[in-house]
């Protein structure tokens, strides 16, 4: 009940622009502070501390309690510079399929002192603890569920801590808009994509893939070992990789007719499948549905095009 | 409602570190109640380690539920309630240990400490010396330092990232929680009775006098009271401070009288006047000590016909009070028959050989001067002053001390010339108190202790009214010349060990040790309502009400507050990058001051490359700023402590 007015009243006083422009700097007028339960239960406990000493007249009593007290005091300044002057930046989102896991990323970096505990939640859901090293930057990385594809938005963040006592809550609010797009969770069952497709044209372009030995070309940092012609090397010819061509025998289009299925979730899992297994085979694939046509092409970033495309459709 | 913050797996070490905590808060209290209370809780200690580190389950609801109980009807058997002082705190021992053994989320955890600070409050309630005191503030500090370590989720904190932060939050805590110890406005009394127990413990002397119980209050080196003079302080052969006086006698044991004397300051002459205060250590009992004889009672106090101090109340808290006396003085001239027949009453048939005796000699002496003289002899033969007499027939037993045994402490001389003064036809009553003390060289004051108790007797004679007879002193006038470690030899293990220092090192650390409990006791322990007036009239504010001293309240809290605030978080504002500008500026005017100014086109490492060339002995500083500079602006920028460092570079560098 408190909590859930503290947030609205929080909301309300504080309506960030959105999204904000990162650096985000957690100056003091973003920083809000109060009591946590266990620090209602400390008040309490003081009370009861101090009565008890009047009671008893015991000196060293009024001594532990106002120790006490004044720690108490002295920890909510600790709480809150503990998260002041903290730098936030948006960090790494990458895309998910749909009943992965998604993680939206915060780099924190803190200007001055070390930082322990600093934990960064989304409304409602567990927070993650990072220490953030004085001069260091920290990516926080959120784990969240994304059931659905489409675009996962973040939303606000809340970053808080509670170091070093545990009886202030320190938080302020950043928003980034930070989203991570869902592709379709490709079905497995829809098998290869539909061969009938292959256009007209037989002649046979050769693109690079595995499946035919084609040419030794130079070597290029990060090939894959089984690709490296290990026989030249003993030939003291140099590091060589072999290079296979796949018969891209024509163009594939990957389209929202073929794809049968039930209903249109159903049919874009059938289409990321075969994004997927195109690419995979290296095929050239281009990707036909309704609204967006996309010209076959190969390659890392046509891949993400397509997913994308299907992530995003309808919306 | 917001989720609740995780629970994190309560990490073995922290369990550990919020048990070892508890050890240490407990462990003084297990010296002090029975042992099965010290046993019980570290056997449940040791479980809930146990759980911890092997990962076990915790024990069902019924088990923790039955093992209360079974603590609570053994509290109950041991101490016949569960409230008081002992029973109390064992129940709270016992109880936390139980918490304990359920602890597994984080604010069961917190309670659990907080259990842990009350469980510091409760050794007050038998201590509040400084050796004590010191112990708490470690315990409290561990307890800290425990809290953060709960609180550093996500990681697991070193040993000095555990105490360091708690120390820091401890000392930053100290002039805001000296700001409220004095200000905070104490209540006159307690706000609820205290159980009967509370100041249980205590010892000092009794209502009756037998044979051997003072004997066995000497060998403690509490202290009774302490004293200071106001000017000089009177011989110790005057130093008789008078506590219970004993007129009822049943053969073995001297008592008050079940109804007070009617009281009355009247005596004859009045000199050798002292004024001083005592600061009395709480003895549950409405007696206060004096000089003989009291002339000015303290308020709040009032004297008995037999020149007894009296407090209203008994004296449950330290007590001070100014007193004056005449330590030259005559009283009791004109006293009552009741009184005097009271004086003169014993039981015929016991201690006949002494009541024989007695008789005796009143028919050989029909003086009483020579009569006294007598007895003195007589003492004088063949008895010895002894802190170990032997023990004495039950029915007769000052026949078995005054023929047989012949070794004895002051309640047997006391007790003995009183029986003969009476069997001889002279009113006599025994005075308990203590005789002399100790001076600490530090501060003048003068220590009375336990040790110190003794046992006198007075006499009454027609024309000079009551009379102190010491017999004591004639079998050891050191006793009351020189105290009773001289006398005896030394007295406990403590003692022993000083007397056995040459040097005498020793006596000064105990002496200073007892100046500085000395000033705790009054400005610490004993800040009551008293004293702060007294600290507020000393700054010049007459009268102190609660309103004022709120208001005081109010004002520190903000200023100290404010001044702690700043000082953390001026330190922590992140640093400059222009700081380091400032400090190359500073430089580089030095450098052109000298004749080589800087090109305003010329970057630092140019300009380092031509003070090389022109300034060769100069080019290590030189470098060593221009590294820093650079670090500093085009680097990764720079702590504040790397920024200070630089400009102290700056600062020391001279152009050569």
């Amino acid at each position: 009940m408190i909590a859930n007015l503290r947030q609205s009243i929080s909301d309300w006083i504080f309506r960030a622009s959105v999204p904000e422009t990162p650096p985000v700097t957690l100056v003091q007028r973003r920083i809000f502070i109060l009591p946590t339960r266990q620090g209602y239960t400390f008040a309490f406990t003081m009370l009861l501390l101090l009565v008890s000493s009047i009671n008893y007249a015991l000196s060293l009593g009024f001594i532990l309690t106002f120790t006490l007290v004044s720690m108490a005091g002295v920890a909510m300044l600790h709480t809150w510079r503990n998260l002041a002057h903290l730098k936030l930046r948006p960090g790494r989102c990458d895309p998910v399929f749909a009943g992965d896991t998604a993680h939206f990323g915060v780099t924190v970096e803190t200007p001055s002192l070390t930082r322990f505990a600093i934990a960064v939640r989304r409304r409602g859901e567990e927070p993650v603890y990072a220490d953030v090293l004085a001069h260091e930057s920290k990516l926080v990385s959120l784990p969240v569920a994304a059931p659905r594809r489409g675009l996962l938005r973040c939303g606000r963040l809340e970053i808080y801590t509670r170091y070093p006592v545990g009886l202030f809550h320190a938080w302020s609010y950043v928003d980034f808009d930070l989203r991570v797009i869902v592709y379709p969770r490709p079905d497995p069952a829809a098998g290869s994509p539909p061969q009938h497709s292959r256009s007209a044209s037989e002649e046979g372009i050769p693109v690079p893939g595995d499946e035919e030995f084609n040419m030794l070309r130079a070597y290029h940092a990060g090939d894959a070992p089984k690709l490296i012609a290990w026989k030249a090397l003993a030939r003291e010819q140099g590091l060589l990789t072999k290079e296979f061509s796949a018969m891209a025998s024509s163009e594939l289009w990957l389209d929202w007719n073929e794809a049968h299925a039930p209903d249109t979730e159903a049919r874009l899992s059938v289409l990321s499948h075969w994004v997927i297994q195109a690419e995979r085979y290296g095929q050239s694939y281009g990707l036909r549905i309704p609204g967006v046509s996309i010209p076959p092409g190969r390659g890392e970033a046509h891949r993400t095009r397509c997913l994308e495309a299907l992530a995003l459709f309808g919306a | 409602m917001k989720a609740q913050p995780p629970s994190p797996h309560l990490d073995v070490r922290n369990v550990m570190w919020l048990l070892a905590a508890m050890v240490f808060v407990v462990a003084p209290h297990m010296l002090r109640l029975p042992y099965w209370v010290g046993v019980f809780f570290l056997v449940v200690v040791a479980w809930r380690a146990w759980i911890a580190w092997a990962a076990m389950h915790h024990p069902s609801r019924w088990v923790t539920a039955l093992l209360t109980l079974a603590a609570s009807v053994a509290t109950f058997t041991q101490y016949g309630r569960i409230f008081g002082r002992e029973a109390g705190v064992t129940l709270l021992i016992v109880m936390s240990s139980l918490k304990l053994l359920e602890t597994h989320t984080q604010r069961e955890v917190t309670l659990s400490i907080y259990l842990g600070f009350f469980l510091v409050l409760t050794n007050f309630l038998f201590s509040q010396g400084i050796p004590l005191g010191l112990y708490m503030l470690v315990c409290v500090w561990i307890f800290v330092a425990t809290l953060v370590g709960f609180n550093r989720v996500g990681s697991s904190p070193t040993l000095s990232e555990r105490l360091r932060p708690a120390g820091a939050l401890i000392i930053q805590a100290l002039p805001l929680m000296v700001a409220f110890f004095i200000l905070f406005p104490r209540a006159q009394g307690p706000l609820w009775a205290l159980p009967q127990d509370t100041r249980a413990g205590s010892t000092g002397l009794s209502d009756t006098m037998t044979p051997g119980n003072i004997s066995n209050l000497i060998k403690s080196d509490a202290i009774a009271f302490r004293v200071q003079f106001d000017g000089d302080r009177p011989p110790f052969s005057k130093l008789y401070w008078r506590g219970p006086v004993m007129t009822e006698f049943d053969g073995a044991t001297w008592s008050m009288p079940p109804i007070a004397p009617p009281g009355g300051l009247s005596y004859s002459k009045r000199e050798m006047r002292s004024t001083y205060t005592i600061t009395l250590e709480p003895h549950n009992k409405t007696w206060l000590f004096a000089l003989d004889v009291p002339a000015v009672v303290p308020p709040g106090a009032y004297a008995l016909g037999d020149l007894e101090l009296r407090d209203r109340r008994p004296v449950a808290e330290r007590k001070r009070y100014e007193v004056t006396s005449y330590l030259d003085y005559r009283y009791g001239e004109r006293t009552s028959r009741a009184v005097l027949e009271a004086s003169l009453r014993f039981d015929e048939s016991r201690n006949p050989r002494t009541v024989a005796l007695a008789r005796q000699w009143a028919r050989e002496s029909p003086d009483a001067r020579a009569l006294l003289a007598k007895v003195f002899q007589y003492y004088n033969r063949e008895f010895t002053y002894t802190l170990e007499p032997p023990a004495l027939d039950r029915r007769d037993p000052y026949d078995d001390f005054l023929f047989e045994s012949k070794k004895g402490f002051c309640e047997h001389y006391a007790g003995s010339f009183a029986l003969l003064m009476r069997a001889a036809g002279i009113p006599a009553r025994i005075v308990t108190g203590y005789q002399g003390g100790e001076v600490n060289p530090i501060n003048h004051e003068l220590v009375v202790r336990q040790a110190d108790a003794h046992a006198w007797t007075e006499i009454w004679l027609p024309d000079q009214g009551w009379l102190r007879v010491d017999p004591t002193a004639a079998v050891s006038p050191l006793r009351v010349e020189n105290g009773v470690n001289a006398a005896l030899g030394p007295i406990g293990v403590m003692n022993s060990i000083i007397a056995a220092d040459p040097l005498g090192v020793l006596v000064n650390i105990r002496n200073a040790w007892q100046a500085m409990n000395s000033q705790w006791d009054q400005w610490v322990i004993g800040y009551n309502t008293d004293k702060q007036r007294q600290f507020f009239s000393s700054l010049g504010f007459p009268s102190v009400d609660w309103r004022t001293l709120g208001f005081w309240l109010l004002v520190s809290t903000f200023v100290v507050g404010g001044a702690v605030t700043l000082g953390l978080l001026v330190r922590d504002r992140p640093p400059r990058r222009e700081a380091s500008l400032v400090a190359w500026n500073r430089f580089c005017a030095k450098l052109a001051a000298a004749g080589l100014p800087r090109a305003p086109h010329e970057g630092p490492l140019d300009f380092l490359a031509r003070i090389k060339s022109a300034r060769p002995g100069c080019g290590e500083p030189a470098e060593d700023i221009t590294g820093r500079y650079v670090q500093a602006r085009y680097g990764d920028g720079a702590t504040r402590e790397e920024l200070q460092e630089l400009a102290r570079r700056v600062r020391r560098f001279r152009p050569a």
